[in-house]
Order: structure tokens, then C-alpha cells, then sequence
């Protein structure tokens, strides 16, 4: 008994370091970082026979082709339309930019434009088909 | 040496339910629900300028055009006349005013296929509609 009483209990670290080490490695294997999607809102354009052919002229016209861009009917590069819509958009916010895709063209140019009119600020955009 | 032979050698099952713990945790942490199923193939273009999606808005539905022209809602394949189907019964079921749209289409999908996806939307009366693209991908 007199031995017991100077004798230290010993704390085993063993199992608690397995636990670390487990949920170390649980924690790195399980950790991937996330890709952030972007949302480009769009409205399309809705069939009315009552309305009037629209006259205003704060209506930007995109085209989109396999081969290139159009704005408002005149070939342009992507770098134009850029500064261009830059200009249209200091004007107004609020104007509506058609976008017209080609059957052929890629999704991504589509997007392209999308990106850009979120980039200038534009919000009021259709898309439709040609 | 004849002693020995009569030990009996107890099992010790803590390692054992240790163990059975852990994968237990894992596969609860790591289980995701189908509903969220998406087609990692597709490729999204990029749109660095775009708004983020910070979290799931109530009322979207995923729908996904791969650059072969194949549409899926929830990973299951699906004709022009089917996803048309979908969405309207989602949009009677979620209201044609709060029913939204994310369309994920691979970059290369030509626009002919997109149309046609529009146009199922437009046809079941769900006019907003979001396109998903790539804002910043994960290093």
C-alpha cells in the first residue's frame, strides 16, 4: 500500500493522438474548395398581338454569331461592343438589350455577352433566337 | 507449455467500434441528396462579372443542356417534350410567378439546343430565367 500511494498514474496519450491524427486526415480529405457560379438573368420576350410595334429608340440590338458580334445591325469586335455598351450604358441602365443568337453560334458567346452587360451594368436583357 | 494451450485470448472490440464510428460519421458528413444531383462533365463558360449564387433560391430548377444536346433535370436524361412536361408540372406545383430557372449549359452546346430548352420554358409560361456560368473556379 505504501508503494501504491508514491507511485504517479500515468495518462496514455496514445488514443487521443489517434483521434487528432483520424480527423487531421478526415478533414483534408473531405476539404475541397467550391467553384462560384455566376447567375446571368434573362427574360424572354412574351408573344403579345395587342401590342404596338415598339418605337423608342433606347433598345440596344446584340447580334450573336458563330463568327462575331453585331450591334444594333454593324459588325463589331468584342473589344468595340465593349467600349461601346460602356458608352450606352453611362446614357441609361434601364435600356433594354435584345440579344439575337445564331442557331450555330456556341453557348459561351452567348455568355460572353451576358458577362458584359453585367459587367457595364445593363439588367433589362432578352435573349431570342434567329 | 501444456498450461498455455488453455488460455482463451480476449477480444478486445473497442478498435473495432471505433472504427465503426468513424465511417459512420463520414458517410453522414459526406451524404448529399439526389435532388442536388448535377452533371459535373458539363463545362461551364465563364462570366467573371456575373452576381454569385450565395445560396439555393426556393423555387429553382436546375435544368442542364450538355454540348451533345442532351437536357437533365436531377441527372435524369430527358427528350424536348418531357423537360417541357417537368417544368410545367414544377411550375403548377411552385406558381408560375416564383418558379425560376437555372439553365446549365455547357459552353460548347450550340444555341439551337439552348432554344429549345428556352422554348419548353417559354411554352409551360416561366419566362425568368437564369443562365449559369463560371464565375471563379476553385483552385
Amino acid at each position: 500500500m505504501g508503494k501504491a500511494k508514491g507511485e504517479e498514474p500515468k495518462l496514455d496519450m496514445t488514443p487521443m493522438i489517434d483521434c487528432v491524427f483520424q480527423l487531421l486526415i478526415f478533414f483534408i480529405i473531405s476539404l475541397k474548395p467550391e467553384d462560384i457560379i455566376a447567375h446571368l438573368d434573362v427574360n424572354r420576350p412574351q408573344a403579345d398581338s395587342r401590342a404596338k410595334p415598339d418605337t423608342k429608340l433606347d433598345l440596344i440590338q446584340v447580334g450573336v454569331f458563330t463568327d462575331g458580334f453585331t450591334l444594333n445591325d454593324r459588325n463589331v469586335s468584342y473589344t468595340t461592343m465593349e467600349s461601346m455598351m460602356t458608352r450606352l450604358a453611362a446614357l441609361s441602365k434601364t435600356q433594354t438589350v435584345v440579344i439575337k443568337c445564331a442557331l450555330e453560334s456556341p453557348h459561351s458567346r452567348l455568355i460572353e455577352v451576358l458577362n458584359l452587360c453585367s459587367k457595364v451594368g445593363l439588367k433589362n436583357l432578352s435573349v431570342m433566337s434567329m | 507449455m501444456g498450461k498455455s494451450k488453455n488460455y482463451e485470448v480476449p477480444l478486445d472490440m473497442t478498435p473495432m467500434i471505433d472504427c465503426v464510428f468513424q465511417l459512420m460519421i463520414f458517410f453522414i458528413v459526406t451524404f448529399k441528396l439526389d435532388a442536388d444531383m448535377i452533371d459535373e462533365k458539363i463545362v461551364l463558360a465563364k462570366a467573371p462579372n456575373g452576381p454569385a449564387i450565395e445560396q439555393k433560391i426556393p423555387g429553382t430548377v436546375i435544368v442542364e443542356v450538355t454540348n451533345r444536346g442532351f437536357f437533365k433535370i436531377g441527372g435524369a436524361v430527358m427528350n424536348d417534350e418531357t423537360l417541357y412536361r417537368m417544368i410545367k408540372q414544377a411550375a403548377n406545383r411552385i406558381g408560375s410567378n416564383n418558379i425560376q430557372i437555372l439553365l446549365r449549359a455547357d459552353s460548347k452546346a450550340r444555341h439551337v439546343y439552348v432554344k429549345r430548352a428556352l422554348d419548353a420554358c417559354t411554352r409551360a409560361g416561366v419566362w425568368r430565367i437564369q443562365f449559369a456560368a463560371m464565375k471563379k473556379k476553385a483552385s
